[in-house]
């Protein structure tokens, strides 16, 4: 393993542009050193965030951290990029059991096909078992989810936990300033959700000094989505993905979200613009979430 | 085939060299420098076809909210805007009431533009 290592580091320092990092932080990950393979993970995904498979091992490390929900986010923008990607499948499915989801888990599971992975149909009767039966369960071997051993599997002599259907519960209003903070990744980031009439929605945005300006922000975006929208109609270039603002101290992102809401996320300047796109990504992964349950 | 004109359909203006080199880029489909102010094109230098006036009051417009909603933020003054389409998109780099917007397809180098556009707004007085 450190042999491998070795070599794939190499690789990487010979071609840091290359795609090396992706086999080489799956390396890390397997030999237990997670912090550096998320470092590796994610100054890849800087260079490559529209690359499905290195999504996927993101989302592998996070899992492996014990870190399901930000696994389940990197599963699901590999999805996005790629809707055929098997392993992305098989890890929702994964996460999905071990949330105590199994209709959800089972759905996911049928959808991918064999071939992607031999240890599929094993993952598939271990689900299908379980949802019949009812009973306490081991989550399946991950060999057979998603292909690497568990992060935090329990050994066979511990009880398993009832493998109860998580229900979610509907969003506590207080907290719906709060709905964004796993999807960031440090003090100097901010997500918002505004609605058409530049109202916020969900998340928060703070000044440089620490003033809450969220309101103020929303409604000088209003009307933003609309404008967009027609200028993208007259060009015929088809419907607007997403806009990028480069200011002096900060890099904003948005993107128009569900019923007609857009979602803004902003960065410090020193932030790589790539890594700005992904964080909007993966609040917007939270934001269709959170506007399913609320609306 | 492509068109440079200014607002009143007269000749050349001083922005006309800045325009021409930016629609030499591949991909970009047209470039106009329009008043941020008012939406109003004060140079263009667009593939016929193009709804150059529409488009150049769009892209001020979307311009002036960015850095309303930025000087809102804290975050200064906007330096580059890129709005992101299926197709292609729209680019934009403004100094004082001045924006410099081009439109381009997804073959376009944005790195590339976004360079070029950047210092090109410089230049604009």
């Amino acid at each position: 393993m450190a042999d491998e290592i070795r070599r794939l580091s190499d690789d990487l320092a010979r071609d840091p542009s290359s795609l090396a990092f992706m086999p080489l932080a799956d390396a890390l990950r397997r030999a237990g050193q997670l912090d550096v393979a998320l470092r590796v993970a994610l100054r890849g995904l800087d260079r490559h965030p529209y690359v499905a498979d290195a999504h996927d091992v993101l989302a592998r490390i996070h899992a492996d951290r014990g870190d399901l929900e930000r696994a389940a986010d990197e599963w699901e923008m590999a999805l996005r990029l790629n809707p055929r990607h098997g392993p992305a499948r098989l890890g929702l499915g994964f996460v999905d059991f071990r949330r105590g989801d199994l209709e959800s888990a089972e759905r996911r599971l049928s959808a991918v096909t064999t071939d992607d992975d031999p240890g599929v149909a094993a993952a598939l009767t271990h689900v299908r078992s379980a949802l019949s039966a009812r009973v306490p369960v081991q989550p399946p071997p991950v060999e057979s989810v998603a292909g690497e051993a568990p992060p935090d599997t329990a050994p066979a002599s511990k009880p398993a936990a009832p493998p109860t259907v998580i229900e979610l519960p509907a969003p506590d209003p207080s907290k719906a300033r709060h709905v964004f903070a796993p999807a960031l990744e440090g003090s100097d980031q901010a997500a918002l959700l505004v609605d058409g009439d530049g109202l916020v929605l969900a998340g928060s945005y703070a000044d440089p000094d620490g003033r809450d300006v969220a309101e103020i922000v929303a409604a000088e975006l209003a009307g933003v989505s609309g404008e967009a929208e027609r200028a993208m109609r007259h060009l015929g270039l088809g419907a607007w993905t997403s806009m990028l603002v480069e200011a002096d101290r900060a890099v904003v992102a948005m993107t128009p979200a569900p019923l007609g809401s857009l979602l803004v996320v902003s960065a410090s300047r020193q932030t790589p613009v790539g890594l700005v796109r992904l964080l909007l990504d993966r609040a917007l992964t939270r934001a269709r979430d959170w506007l399913a349950r609320v609306a | 085939m492509s068109t440079s004109r200014n607002g009143r359909g007269q000749a050349k203006t001083p922005y006309a060299e800045i325009l021409a080199v930016l629609v030499r880029q591949r991909g970009v489909l047209g470039s106009f420098v329009v008043s941020e102010r008012d939406g109003i094109a004060v140079d263009s230098n667009a593939q016929i076809g193009v709804h150059a006036e529409a488009v150049a009051a769009l892209a001020a417009s979307l311009h002036r909210k960015a850095r309303l909603a930025c000087g809102a933020a804290g975050c200064g003054d906007v330096t580059f805007l890129r709005l992101d389409a299926e197709r292609g998109g729209i680019c934009a780099a403004g100094r004082d009431d001045l924006v410099l917007v081009t439109i381009s397809e997804t073959r376009a180098n944005i790195g590339l533009l976004r360079v070029e556009m950047m210092r090109a707004a410089k230049a604009l007085t």
